[in-house]
């Protein structure tokens, strides 16, 4: 008789095969700055990490998702009134919510940018990074894209919640209100990236120097919120000379003045608007800082490999 | 040790694996930082296989490592990889190469398999073959159960074999080691140079840095040796014959003992008092009993030479500094 084999024999696989050549594609430099970039994420937002370092990125999330989701629950509850009730003057709607959440958004940022570039230099893993096809322009750039990408969604994910939430509730119908509000599809993108080129670049220009990540969020905070504490003192008291350009050291609230030049609101409130400058001046100094930022953390890098 | 002789030709996706050509080459290489001096004039040419690169601190050993990545640029001479110089397509080239640094280069907080996976793909394997490859590498250094552990948790001995991991998971035609066993206690030294001395079966030709001379002998095919910049010596690694060559040491004047058996005609080295014949057709043992009773010299300690590599690299910097 002729031997069959068993339901186990037919299905045997071997699992192991032990190290073998590999005669398979090969990605590149894109392939690698892909694998940056994807590493990057899984870093920032603590994916396959231990518990840990998952609660506080995932816990600013959570609040900044929470609160769009909040005020379109308030608009829910509000459309369902017997009264009417204009919620646009009592809770924010797009610019108002750049301000609704700026804090916890400074705060991701100064999380982010030193998770992405602090633990790479000061755990050496630079030299795999180095070792392999990707120059020190490519790390940078997929590191930058990476932050790029985290901080928009973390501006523009909620906008988005409360942008087809007031569609679903308006009065006028979902489409005709999407159809109404066109401008806001460039507007708080604009907006979004002012935001992170001045965010970005000071956080980035911080973590390429600072050793810790606290250290480099707090350092990043304090260089924000000191430079406009500064400004703010100098305006007021008006002693130093040239105390008008001292407000343009108010690098915190430049985005807030473009962004309302942006949306063609009144922004007299920001420190550059008092002293008089111009919402372009203040766009200017948001791409001074940038330009700044990637030529001093470029140059740090080169000198570093 | 073990001596491989490499004959079959093949340029694989990671260049020549089995190949007589040389594998790195340099020529009137010299590296200057600033007023230091870290390689002068070195003129190489290493054939495949297990390389030891010897060398004190400060000797230019990590810069040669660096010049052969791209990762810095020679202040004059050439550099080639596999015959295709370095600076014409160092990124390039560095996909074919792997890199195990000597100090830390792992971060705490990803585990094994994912360190090694994303080593993978930074190398240029696509994702799920990255997995995959980062799984049977860590079988083949010993790390298959601890794979999912974070390297945070990891002892030196195991960060040393993941470092090891991470640098030939691409399948490298040429990996760099830099201190590999620095830090491991003598079991974990074994196991680690039995690892590197299988990669000649994977056809991976190694370049492999050490202040430890006995890892060094106990790997290697070929050494190059280094000092203050200058080479000392690139040439096989082979070990006497046996009984082929005698050292004795002498209380007075070693001059005696070297004449009579220099008449004799026995090779002859000496190194203060202390004086080594070869001879590969004459019982050595015979003729320096001889020579001694001839000269009437007095003996300190005498036996089978035992010249170590140390003793090679002594004498070649002491050749070298005159």
């Amino acid at each position: 008789m002729a031997d069959t084999p068993t339901i186990g024999q037919a299905s045997a696989v071997i699992l192991d095969r032990g190290y073998r050549s590999y005669h398979g594609p090969r990605t590149g430099r894109r392939g690698a700055m892909a694998a940056v970039v994807k590493e990057g994420y899984r870093r920032v937002l603590g994916l396959r990490r231990k518990a840990k370092r998952k609660i506080f990125p995932w816990t600013l999330i959570a609040l900044a998702l929470g609160s769009a989701a909040v005020l379109v629950a308030i608009e829910w509850v509000s459309s369902t009134l017997p009264i009417s009730l204009d919620t646009s003057d009592l809770f924010p709607r797009y610019a108002g919510y750049f301000d609704f959440i700026s804090n916890i958004a400074l705060l991701f940022a100064a999380f982010t940018g030193p998770q992405l570039l602090v633990p790479d230099r000061t755990q050496g893993v630079l030299n795999v990074y180095f070792s392999r096809p990707l120059g020190v322009r490519d790390y940078l750039v997929a590191k930058g894209a990476t932050f790029a990408a985290v901080i928009l969604s973390f501006w523009l994910v909620p906008q988005l919640i409360l942008h087809l939430g007031y569609a679903a509730l308006s009065p006028a119908g979902f489409l005709s209100y999407l159809g109404e509000t066109t401008d806001i599809l460039w507007k708080v993108p604009a907006a979004a990236l002012v935001y992170f080129t001045m965010h970005g670049s000071l956080a980035f220009l911080v973590a390429s120097f600072v050793k810790r990540v606290g250290a480099a969020a707090a350092g990043f905070v304090a260089v924000l919120l000191g430079l406009n504490l500064v400004a703010l003192l100098l305006q007021e008291t008006g002693l130093a000379p040239g105390a008008r350009w001292t407000a343009l050291l108010a690098m915190e609230q430049h985005p807030r003045f473009v962004r309302d030049w942006i949306f063609d609101l009144d922004a007299s409130i920001t420190i550059p608007a008092q002293a008089g400058f111009d919402p372009e001046a203040s766009l200017m100094v948001v791409i001074g800082c940038a330009v700044i930022s990637v030529l001093l953390v470029g140059r740090r890098y080169r000198r570093l490999t | 040790m073990a001596h491989g002789t490499a004959t079959v030709v093949s340029d694989g996706p990671t260049g020549p694996r089995h190949t007589d050509s040389p594998i790195i080459e340099t020529r009137d290489l010299h590296k200057h930082f600033g007023q230091v001096r870290a390689l002068a004039g070195v003129d190489l040419s290493v054939p495949p296989g297990i390389t030891g690169l010897v060398g004190a601190n400060g000797a230019g050993k990590t810069t040669l490592i660096r010049l052969l990545l791209g990762l810095t640029a020679p202040t004059s001479g050439d550099v080639a990889v596999f015959g295709a110089p370095v600076s014409r397509d160092a990124a390039g080239l560095r996909a074919k190469i792997g890199y195990m640094p000597e100090g830390s280069c792992l971060p705490r907080d990803q585990t094994a398999a994912d360190f090694v996976a994303y080593a993978a793909e930074l190398a240029g394997i696509p994702p799920a073959e990255a997995r995959r490859r980062a799984s049977e590498t860590l079988f083949l250094v010993g790390l298959h159960e601890e794979r999912f552990r974070y390297l945070g948790d990891f002892s030196t001995g195991m960060q040393q074999r993941v470092k090891l991991a991470q640098s030939i998971v691409h399948d490298p035609g040429l990996v760099l080691l830099d201190e590999p066993a620095s830090g491991l206690d003598p079991a974990g030294r074994d196991q680690m140079l039995e690892v590197i001395d299988r990669f000649r079966g994977f056809g991976m030709n190694v370049l492999f840095s050490s202040h430890l001379l006995d890892d060094i002998e106990q790997t290697c095919d070929w050494v190059v040796m280094l000092d203050g910049g200058r080479l000392l010596r690139s040439a096989p690694l082979d070990p006497p014959a046996d009984g082929a060559a005698v050292s004795v040491e002498v209380f007075d004047d070693p001059l005696p003992l070297v004449a009579a058996l220099t008449a004799a005609g026995i090779e002859v080295t000496h190194a203060d008092r202390v004086v080594t014949a070869v001879s590969p057709t004459e019982d050595v043992f015979v003729a320096v009993r001889n020579a001694l009773a001839a000269s009437g010299s007095s003996i300190r300690a005498m036996g089978a030479d035992l010249s170590s590599l140390e003793d090679v690299f002594m004498a070649a910097t002491r050749e070298s500094n005159g």
